[in-house]
């Protein structure tokens, strides 16, 4: 039992990790129906974009000056990678681009940091807490509230505010919320910061307990991918729910079955996804109209 | 006019010695950036300063070393294309390098088809020097994988008894090849490892591998991965408030296991040919020298650092023994080295033979053990008096 408890603990931990990235794939979709495949990549420039600055300025000070960078890293990636694909209605060369994009930022990252993996200071003790036997770390549950924490600030804010109601109108239907005067390119592009803000502050939120460098964002941004196909693209609360899953069972099926199969099951439940309710466990059908 | 004929003269020598003083071109592969950089750049760090050193008394036979050095990034295509270069444009005599097993075993087959010599100084795997039959001209100067797991085996049950092994080995062909080594190596003193768990590149949760292993009863992990990876084990076996010892594979000594794992790596074991402690005159100037040239306190990988260096030497040995740069005759002259070459990992007398292509046999390595950040001797008594310079014995 309490070692049930500790899987799901750690599982719950890796999974939040999951969907708080997931959450930024879903953030563009919503608006644009374009997705930034360089997330993992925004997560990665985040977190050593933090790692620079948390030696000048301490852990909470630097959150904010990581968040800046996220809110400009998308509006790049934006400008030069998606804008012309939107306008031009390309089914496909945003993929390209921002594949491309995320590339550079890797280059570009190995150039500045190198290539090893590096250790982000704790902003908590490294000793790990203990609840009735199920031991998890400061961060750790650092990770989960602050994702939960993120993620309902960016729902809140596109439900309460007025410019959040212009994300959401586009989202519904970007022709219409053009008609009524909302500036919809704008509006997208701001999708793309709000969603590199969120990866770069998951990069700072989990480089403690994953370690950081040019690669982590490779092998997490896929993950997250996964998560926000299972969850669905066009739910907040389906990516959380999905990256929880796909956590919990790795966790799972790596301690009941083997260690060597803790991926696969993810990758069934994906594909059961795929087959059955394309959407994402809590998507909408939405009907494409040609 | 005879003052004329004595400046044509000495022009017409300049100029013949010149002609004779054409460098001889030694390549150099290996990772200068990515996952296993520290290890390929202090490898190359230690062969420029045997290159240095050599270069500045004279050089080989009269003769400058020039060497031509490519990052091979760890990447198996990119070390074939660099093979071919350092073959076919630049003419290498002889090529020093290869920290990563599948970049050596995909790139040396073109050196063995272009009879031209390899020093493989650091990478691990069993297959390298076995991998072509004689006249093999591949050789190495690190310890392999079945030296290491036989150690690593020898270590935690003989001498520490150890009793319950559990072994974690990441899915690469480094770990998995390793793992076979290592549960061989316990079957022959008849234990069976009570976990063996896998886990991929860049996983940052090992909770279900050492929960398993944990349940399982191991009383010592025993481990086959890279630097980052081991650190998440510490890390994790830290978090789930279970210590028990870690030996493994001499990657436990890598920069990106020590610095990350932090206090959590501390007692972590495992088999190096080097170890930077100044024990006798020739370590000490060696570390000392490096320190000078590279401006570091700690080498970033002692062991790759001083095997790089010892393979400079070998080869100059071998050439000076051909007096020739031609591939098979220093080939043959490495199978039967007639000198001595007094190196920092040992003192290397007839390291190698027609069928032996391993400089390092398994009385070599010692254990080290990570302290206060650095590795360190884990048995002093290893080390002490005669015991300083531990060198092969005689086949």
């Amino acid at each position: 039992m309490q070692i049930l408890a500790q899987l799901i603990a750690s599982g719950i931990a890796v999974g939040m990790i999951y969907g708080v990235i997931a959450f930024g794939y879903q953030l563009t979709f919503a608006t644009s129906k374009t997705l930034n495949f360089g997330q993992g990549e925004a997560l990665m420039l985040g977190s050593l974009v933090g790692l620079t600055v948390v030696t000048f300025t301490g852990y909470w000070i630097m959150l904010p000056i990581v968040l800046a960078f996220g809110l400009l890293q998308g509006a790049v990636v934006e400008r030069l990678g998606v804008r012309q694909a939107i306008r031009t209605k390309s089914e496909a060369g945003w993929i390209m681009a921002t594949i491309a994009l995320g590339i550079i930022f890797k280059n570009l990252a190995e150039n500045i940091w190198g290539r090893d993996a590096l250790k982000f200071p704790s902003p908590l003790p490294e000793a790990p807490l203990s609840f009735m036997g199920v031991n998890v770390l400061p961060m750790e549950v650092v990770i989960v509230f602050g994702a939960l924490g993120m993620m309902l600030l960016v729902e809140l804010f596109n439900r309460r505010s007025i410019y959040g109601k212009a994300v959401v109108a586009t989202a519904n239907d970007r022709d219409a919320a053009g008609l009524m005067g909302i500036n919809t390119s704008l509006v997208i592009t701001f999708s793309y910061s709000l969603s590199s803000m969120t990866a770069a502050f998951a990069g700072v939120l989990v480089a403690p307990v994953t370690l950081t460098g040019a690669s982590m964002g490779g092998a997490l941004g896929l993950k997250a991918f996964a998560v926000a196909i299972i969850g669905g693209l066009s739910s907040g609360m389906g990516v959380v729910v999905g990256g929880l899953i796909l956590g919990i069972t790795e966790t799972l099926t790596g301690y009941y079955l083997s260690t060597g199969y803790k991926d696969v099951p993810g990758l069934v439940l994906l594909l059961l996804v795929l087959s059955f309710k394309p959407s994402g466990l809590f998507g909408s059908a939405t009907i494409k109209k040609v | 006019m005879f003052r004329n004929v004595i400046a044509a003269a000495a022009v017409s020598v300049l100029l013949a010695g010149t002609a004779l003083a054409q460098p001889i071109k030694v390549g150099l592969s290996g990772p200068f950036t990515g996952g296993s950089a520290s290890m390929g750049v202090s490898m190359r760090d230690g062969v420029k300063l045997a290159v240095g050193e050599i270069n500045k008394a004279g050089g080989i036979m009269g003769r400058q070393i020039q060497l031509i050095e490519r990052d091979d990034e760890a990447k198996n295509e990119l070390g074939v294309q660099i093979a071919q270069e350092l073959i076919n444009k630049e003419q290498v005599v002889a090529t020093l390098g290869y920290i990563n097993t599948g970049v050596a075993l995909a790139s040396q087959r073109f050196y063995q088809e272009a009879e031209i010599p390899v020093l493989n100084n650091v990478a691990t795997g069993t297959a390298i020097s076995s991998q072509f039959k004689s006249p093999n001209y591949i050789f190495r100067t690190s310890a392999n994988d079945a030296i290491q797991s036989a150690m690593i085996a020898a270590e935690a049950v003989k001498r520490q008894g150890f009793k319950t092994p559990a072994i974690l080995a990441d899915s690469t062909n480094y770990g998995q090849l390793g793992r076979q080594d290592l549960t061989s190596a316990l079957a022959g003193m008849g234990l069976k490892p009570v976990a063996e768990e896998k886990f991929n590149i860049g996983d940052t949760d090992m909770t279900a591998q050492l929960l398993r292993a944990k349940q399982a009863g191991a009383d010592v992990i025993l481990t086959y991965a890279i630097g980052p990876e081991l650190a998440q084990i510490a890390n994790g076996m830290a978090k789930l408030g279970w210590k028990v010892p870690m030996i493994g594979s001499w990657t436990l000594s890598m920069a990106t296991f020590i610095d990350n794992a932090g206090a959590n790596g501390e007692g972590a074991m495992m088999p190096q040919t080097f170890i930077q402690t100044g024990n006798t005159p020739k370590r000490k100037a060696f570390i000392e020298a490096y320190q000078a040239a590279y401006k570091v306190d700690r080498i970033p990988s002692p062991v790759s650092a001083a095997q790089g260096y010892d393979s400079v030497y070998l080869l100059k040995a071998a050439i000076e023994q051909a007096k020739s740069t031609d591939g098979g005759k220093i080939r043959a002259a490495l199978e039967n080295l007639q000198t001595k070459v007094d190196g920092v990992v040992t003192v290397y007398d007839k390291p190698f033979s027609a069928t032996d292509h391993e400089a390092i046999s398994g009385n070599i390595p010692v254990f080290g053990v990570v302290k206060g950040g650095r590795v360190v001797v884990a048995h002093p008594d290893d080390i002490a008096g005669d015991k300083a310079v531990r060198v092969k014995p005689k086949s």
